[in-house]
């Protein structure tokens, strides 16, 4: 679809607002109502997805053009889908794909934003978008001992993904995890330094070709890996890939026949089977932060192919065939509260934005690239709300997040735990490098 | 101080997915592609990173200049970011990059209204037309030596000194300056510019002109002198037949019977 075949919802938005709030019947307290990180911190409607219909149906008229502040607009959304599921709460609207296919247009007619373009050299030139080269992107797994699925046979591959790869301040995480996998007797390998990004990223700024490209070359590279080691399952310890294998490449028609799971889905299920004992108690106490791509943007695709007509009047649009929406209620929210309950002596606590109406950490959609205020803001907003509902930690499972946490919690001086889920893990199962 | 002129073009991603190449049968072009903006032709690249070396080393103005109907600006500007001192676009909807004596012409033309220059610096050709006419064409047109395929490029005094590689070692040419160089891959990468160049890169020059401005009707040089006859994407077929047999021997000797009656072997 383009970003023109959503008329119908830029007409048929009727400016509600449930685009900027969780839905109101859920709000248990004010101070942390909102939904949209974008209109929260703006103040302003067209920074929301109303406001960015009226903006796409003004440009369809002819009535505005591309210009700096319309991008502007445009790229201070975290594309954290959080307006989606509000949106579908009140109305069967596609905001969150509508501003997709937005940016897609943006980049088509050159309309690129100069704070992206390193990133996107980075990536063609080094398959990343950390700035980094290359040959650096084994380096994190130096010394671990470790099958690689290039040369040994594996049932299992562990994505690290790039930020994994290059953030030297998360690659215990990363060890971790293939330390716990290893530990619970999985038959685990990686690609080291064959890896390449997954372009979700990329994507979500509107460079469409590149996610197609990166696409392909997954999907090659897992063929062969299947083919020559043996490999059946994708594991990745990264939301953003999780996702981007998970959901985009079908979205795209690339998917992969390995099965793809997140690191919480396979702790989850070693530790039903007993096959990983977390023993030791942690005596803290916790609050979950769902990652978007993890939680919301991890729901499976759902393929629909149709068209849409009135009955009745004007405002009545209806779907032959019928259309299921993606609400967010399919994401993996489970898991990971199973895994964290499974630890002795950690006590979970929920903040008021949860699940598929969790608060954004501030990484995704280019901000933290274009925008770093806007993202730590963001994140400050979160750990505020882990503070309000009396965490001493705060725990995700992405590594976007956990960076993004811990750099705003180092200008804002604040001192709560921030961990990656994985940590608690190995901390409770016992046994580190 | 040496004033250097280095060409740079704007091309559609050499890299970007088959799938979404896209020709327009009108117009004989390849439509932009969704989802996939334009990039630096990497030849041109190779250019501006010859005339940074030189920058690097003694005092130079690195001047890029792009022609092309529409261009990107955040994309053109890569070159400010990664160290060029000012940017020349030649913009115009009546350019046509396909053909090279009217992209010669103007940037000849802008060349040499932009004042006084030491050096041009070209890729060894376009990553799209992959043709390498237009250096020479600039070089015709100025009156100055070309030199090309150069894989290491000094500046002396009154000359350039180019190195070329052969076969079996290299040779080293000298001209007298002004001139034109195209250079190879060999030269190197462009430097990666950070995000504080990127952005710093706004505040740096950068001019527009269009065909007018270039006054190249006055001088007999309007008008594109290349017809397109025909632009296609080739189709790919690949028949792959499985050939059966008892045994590895007897499929061996049908492959080879069959390679045979192909004349292959």
């Amino acid at each position: 679809m383009t970003w023109q075949d959503f008329i119908h919802d830029m007409q048929r938005c009727t400016r509600c607002s449930y685009c900027k709030y969780i839905p109101w019947r859920l709000i248990r307290n004010f101070r942390f109502s909102e939904g949209c990180p974008s209109a929260a911190r703006y103040h302003w409607h067209a920074y929301a997805a109303g406001g960015k219909f009226n903006l796409a149906y003004s440009l369809l008229q002819g009535a505005i053009d591309i210009n700096d502040s319309l991008l502007e607009v445009v790229y201070k959304c975290l594309m954290d889908g959080s307006c989606d599921i509000a949106c579908k709460v009140q109305q069967d609207l596609e905001p969150l794909q509508h501003m997709q296919e937005f940016r897609v247009e943006c980049v088509a007619r050159g309309y690129l934003l100069p704070q992206h373009q390193p990133y996107l050299r980075s990536l063609r030139a080094e398959d990343n978008m950390l700035l980094r080269r290359r040959e650096e992107r084994g380096y994190w797994a130096e010394g671990l001992e470790v099958k690689r699925v290039t040369s040994d046979k594996a049932e299992v591959v562990f994505f690290a993904g790039c930020r994994y790869s290059y953030d030297q301040d998360l690659w215990p995480v990363a060890r971790a995890a293939v330390h716990l996998l290893q530990r619970a007797g999985v038959d685990v390998g990686i690609l080291g330094a064959d890896e390449a990004c997954c372009a979700g990223r990329a994507y979500e700024l509107g460079y469409e070709g590149e996610l197609m490209k990166f696409a392909e070359h997954q999907r090659d590279t897992l063929a062969t890996v299947a083919r020559t080691a043996g490999v059946h399952t994708l594991v990745t310890a990264c939301s953003d890939c999780y996702s981007t294998f998970k959901v985009l490449y079908d979205k795209i028609g690339k998917k992969s026949d390995v099965e793809v799971c997140h690191i919480t889905q396979y702790l989850e299920r070693l530790i039903q089977e007993g096959r990983l004992r977390p023993r030791k108690s942690l005596d803290l106490n916790i609050t979950y932060h769902d990652p978007c791509h993890l939680g919301r943007l991890g729901e499976p695709w759902i393929h629909w192919q149709g068209r849409e007509y009135k009955p009745v009047g004007t405002q009545i649009w209806l779907h032959d065939p019928p259309k299921r929406f993606r609400r967010g209620t399919h994401g993996v929210y489970e898991p990971p509260r199973n895994v964290l309950k499974s630890i002795p002596g950690l006590e979970l606590v929920e903040m008021y934005r949860t699940r598929e109406y969790a608060w954004c950490c501030g990484a995704g959609g280019g901000v933290i690239d274009a925008y770093p205020d806007f993202a730590q803001w963001t994140a400050a907003e979160r750990l505020e709300e882990a503070h309000e509902v009396g965490a001493e930690a705060i725990v995700s499972a992405c590594p976007w997040c956990k960076r993004n946490f811990l750099d705003t919690a180092a200008i804002t001086k604040d001192r709560i735990g921030i961990f990656d889920l994985v940590e608690l893990v190995e901390r409770a199962v016992g046994g580190s490098e | 101080m040496k004033n250097i002129a280095v060409c740079m073009k704007q091309v559609l991603d050499p890299e970007m997915p088959l799938s979404l190449f896209r020709i327009d049968p009108e117009t004989k072009s390849a439509l932009p592609a969704r989802g996939a903006p334009p990039v630096l032709s990497p030849f041109d690249e190779n250019a501006l990173e010859a005339a940074l070396r030189i920058k690097d080393d003694e005092k130079a103005k690195v001047t890029v200049i792009t022609l092309g109907r529409r261009l990107v600006r955040a994309v053109v500007t890569a070159s400010l970011a990664a160290g060029a001192d000012e940017l020349l676009l030649l913009e115009d909807a009546s350019f046509n990059e396909f053909d090279p004596f009217l992209t010669a012409s103007a940037l000849a033309a802008a060349i040499r209204k932009r004042g006084p220059y030491d050096l041009v610096l070209c890729g060894l050709q376009a990553a799209d037309t992959n043709a390498g006419l237009v250096p020479i064409g600039i070089a015709c047109l100025l009156g100055v030596t070309c030199l090309t395929g150069a894989r290491e490029v000094r500046l002396k005094e009154e000359s350039v000194v180019v190195a070329r590689s052969l076969a079996y070692g290299y040779e080293v040419l000298e001209a007298p300056c002004p001139a034109v160089v195209t250079v190879t891959y060999e030269v190197g990468s462009l430097r990666e510019p950070g995000v504080e160049a990127f952005m710093s890169a706004s505040a740096k020059p950068v001019i527009v002109w269009t065909a007018a401005d270039l006054e190249l009707e006055q001088a007999g040089m309007a008008g594109g002198r290349t017809e397109i006859l025909r632009m296609e994407v080739p189709v790919r077929a690949s028949r792959c037949e499985i050939l059966e047999g008892e045994s590895v021997q007897a499929k061996a000797e049908q492959l080879v019977s069959r390679l045979q009656q192909a004349k292959v072997i």
